[in-house]
């Protein structure tokens, strides 16, 4: 009994501790409700190559001494720039033009993180250590997922329409171009604070785990978001404590709770009702 | 007529040649116009242009009222998270502040609309649970929770059953009978002799007006070309058969 | 500055160069397929998934190509079975997750299990030194294979056309040639694992043919024109990762990168020019 309460207590005893706990569950949280309309937007793979890109932000920001939230979000917009610059091209396809531009920075990044002069904090940046927040950079975390979250309620009921019938919410009024622009913003702000805890490799793991955990139990929309929201912050909480008791990394292990809590809900049986859906035979031709 | 729906003299496309042109028409308010063409005839791009989607490249396409566009329900919408109910309050969107949830007013509103379709005990059925039919109605109850004066169908009764299709059918009339335009897009040349108008197109606007005189051989012939099948052929008026072509984009 | 002639007097940078270069066959040649099939993803994900199988390799004296080519395999079948049972959007994130659990993975094997941190940049990034003859050999096989299997199937992977464009998953796979694709990518993938890392496969696979693609006007031009800048990437990269003192990997992906803004930017010049 000793045993479990020490356990327990054991990341709460440290402000480092303290730290981490509260970092993932602001991450886990914003991320996890974002990652419904990720998945409903088909932006896994956007979403992968912009945290994989933004590795030169990072660099620069440590190499500068500036908040890695401000790193990453010049990689994002310089990363975003050079995939339209790419894919102007006809030629080549909007996915070979992603890849290109992402191969060079995340060469880039390397090349500013491991040339001689420079410090070594290439791991760290690349997969996370949650363990390393500032007072500072959770303040920033914070401010900007109360913001983001705001922003996804005030949102929501134009991106269930827009997703739901794309060729309707016109005519719904519905802004098509501002609510994608929004949406956008929306997941450069998340892998923003993503990375912060997760490094630029696993913070995709944020983002998607959840919404692949709750997709087959969610009734609703609201569901769904709240949900993704809980299983973030839960699996974030989670893996902080495999990592306090198995000494393991940290951002690897919370990126490890949330591939497992996706694959958990995604095996878990489904309510009746959504099993009656997927047993449904695909609806008539037209 | 003070006229809520009018072309004149459109072409539109996406770039490149017209898709289509010269059409010209205009429908009142409680008239129901079906459009009648071959696939790639042009009645999406001609609903797009209608709606402002796409820039018309001649001529003016012009809704003077608020409009609903119900299309097909594709497959990311069917494993969407929402309710009949959910989906007939999207239509709240048109008026009222979007950032804020669903007031009860127009909660009242979403639920009368279902009842009205027929469907207030679906209310709390996943969208993508319900029959095709059912779908439809769900989303003309979307357009009733608009307030829509203009409905824009494309092809709301394929795939699906005679029956419900009826039923769909009543609900058209009774949609007019509101005062309520309908412009509809079908494969179905024998129901269109049940609409006030016809607009037969294939790129370009072979025929608009009542169903005796644009159900004729003459303007079918024109109108379909070789994807017709002749059931019977006495004089002007033929019974006849769109042969269908299905697109396999998913 | 060191002497470019050393790529040629100084034995390990020699191996490193030939190594280079017959990677740029197989990067090349399958980098056009890669590119006309729209393969980019699946081509950068099969890489850096092989990274705990690296890490394994790397602390129990495996053959890192044994170990790589098995987690390829692995996370190539997950994919698929993973396409199969979910809807396109959710295959898509279903295969970006598993890449971020084989990352994630390789991780705690490299810095808790194995204790093996430090050696992880160049796992992941590629090296100079440490290549050896069983390297040359598994490059030079993947080139023959290459080769041979432009040869034949060519036609057919030219032929099965465009359909799955922008597909990202391993859905039922559309007949045998396109299942040997998958397979040729995945395998000579992993034989250029050593010299660019897990993570920069595509500096190789993707980006040269992606800058011939800029120029060719046919397909046999365009492998010959993949082919040959990647020969000259690898080989100006070695010379920078030498000279630098960085993993070869990330001196190749931005010599790429560069290279192609540098003809994209020059095509849309001439472009300009025509119009005006």
């Amino acid at each position: 009994m000793e045993l479990v309460g020490s356990f327990l207590l054991d990341p709460l005893q440290s402000s480092i501790g303290r730290h981490a706990l509260i970092e993932v569950t602001l991450l886990g949280a914003l991320s996890g409700a974002l990652g419904f309309w990720v998945v409903s937007y088909g932006l896994s793979y956007g979403a992968e190559s912009l945290a994989h890109g933004l590795l030169p932000g990072l660099v620069g920001a440590a190499l500068l001494g500036a908040p890695l939230i401000a790193g990453a979000f010049a990689g994002i917009v310089a990363t975003a720039v050079l995939i339209a610059l790419a894919a102007r091209d006809r030629r080549v396809g909007p996915e070979t033009a992603t890849a290109v531009a992402v191969t060079g920075m995340l060469g880039l990044g390397v090349l500013m993180a491991l040339a001689p002069a420079t410090p070594q904090r290439l791991a760290e940046l690349l997969f996370g250590n949650p363990l390393a927040v500032s007072g500072g950079d959770l303040a920033a975390a914070a401010a900007l997922t109360l913001l983001g979250g705001a922003a996804l309620f005030a949102l929501q009921r134009p991106l269930a329409a827009l997703a739901f019938d794309a060729a309707a919410a016109g005519s719904l009024g519905v802004r098509t171009g501002a609510v994608r622009v929004g949406l956008a913003v929306l997941l450069a702000v998340a892998v923003c604070v993503a990375v912060q805890g997760l490094g630029n490799l696993l913070a995709l793991a944020a983002l998607i785990a959840p919404p692949l955990a709750v997709r087959r139990h969610a009734n609703s929309v609201g569901g769904a978001m709240t949900g993704g929201a809980a299983v973030g912050a839960v699996s974030g909480i989670a893996g902080i404590y495999v990592s306090y008791g198995l000494n393991v990394a940290a951002g690897a292990a919370v990126a490890l709770a949330l591939c497992a809590a996706a694959a958990i809900g995604a095996l878990a049986p489904a309510r009746a009702r959504a099993r009656a859906t997927r047993l449904r035979p695909a609806p008539s031709p037209r | 007529m003070n006229a809520l729906v009018e072309c004149s003299g459109l072409a539109a496309g996406y770039g490149g040649a017209p898709v289509i042109h010269d059409v010209s028409f205009a429908a009142g308010a409680g008239e129901t116009v079906v459009v009648l063409g071959p696939n790639g005839g042009g009645k999406t791009t001609l609903f797009r242009a209608l709606l402002g989607e796409i820039e018309p490249m001649a001529g003016r396409a012009q809704l003077r009222d608020r409009t609903a566009y119900v299309a097909q329900a594709d497959r990311t919408s069917l494993d969407f998270p929402v309710s009949a109910l959910d989906v007939a309050l999207m239509g709240a969107l048109a008026h009222g502040r979007w950032w804020l949830p669903p007031s009860r007013a127009d909660r009242r509103s979403a639920a009368a609309a279902l009842e009205r379709v027929g469907l207030a005990a679906e209310a709390a059925t996943r969208f993508g649970e319900l029959s095709g039919g059912q779908r439809q109605r769900v989303l003309i109850a979307r357009a009733l929770v608009q307030d829509a004066r203009i409905l824009l169908l494309d092809e709301p009764l394929a795939g699906v059953d005679p029956a419900s299709a009826e039923g769909i059918a009543a609900l058209f009339g009774e949609l007019s009978g509101d005062g309520r335009t309908l412009l509809v897009s079908s494969h179905d040349i024998e129901s269109a002799r049940r609409y006030e108008r016809v607009l037969c197109m294939n790129r370009r606007q072979v025929a608009y007006g009542p169903p005796a005189e644009t159900l004729t051989r003459a303007v079918l012939e024109q109108t379909y070309g070789s994807e017709i099948v002749v059931i019977d052929g006495s004089g002007d008026r033929v019974r006849a058969l769109a042969v269908q072509h299905h697109d396999h984009e998913h | 500055m060191p002497s470019p002639l050393d790529l040629v007097d100084l034995p390990f940078l020699r191996t490193a160069t030939i190594e280079v270069l017959l990677l740029a066959v197989a990067g090349g040649l399958l980098g056009a397929w890669i590119v006309l099939r729209r393969l980019a993803f699946f081509a950068h994900a099969v890489g850096g998934a092989t990274f705990p199988g690296l890490v394994v390799a790397d602390a129990t004296g495996l053959r890192p190509i044994v170990a790589a080519l098995a987690v390829a395999l692995a996370y190539a079948g997950g994919v698929h079975r993973a396409g199969t049972r979910v809807g396109g959007r959710a295959a898509d994130a279903v295969t970006g997750l598993l890449l971020v659990a084989a990352l994630a993975l390789g991780v705690i094997l490299a810095s808790d299990v194995y204790h093996s941190g430090a050696r992880v940049d160049r796992l992941l990034f590629g090296t100079l030194l440490g290549l050896d003859g069983g390297d040359l050999a598994a490059a030079a096989a993947a080139a023959a294979i290459a080769a041979v299997a432009t040869l034949l199937l060519g036609p057919a992977w030219l032929a099965s056309g465009f359909d799955r464009a922008g597909a990202r998953t391993l859905g039922a796979p559309v007949g045998l040639a396109d299942a040997l694709l998958l397979v040729l990518v995945a395998v000579a993938v992993v034989t250029a694992l050593p010299a660019v890392g897990a993570l920069l496969t595509t500096a190789l696979f993707i980006v040269p043919a992606a800058t011939a693609r800029l120029l060719a006007r046919s397909v046999p031009g365009l492998l010959a024109t993949s082919v040959t800048v990647a020969a000259l990437q690898g080989v100006v990269g070695v010379y920078v990762s030498l000279w630098a003192d960085v993993p070869p990997g990330s001196a190749i992906a931005v010599l790429g990168a560069a290279l192609y803004a540098v003809v994209a930017l020059a095509r849309a010049g001439v472009r300009q020019l025509d119009t005006a």
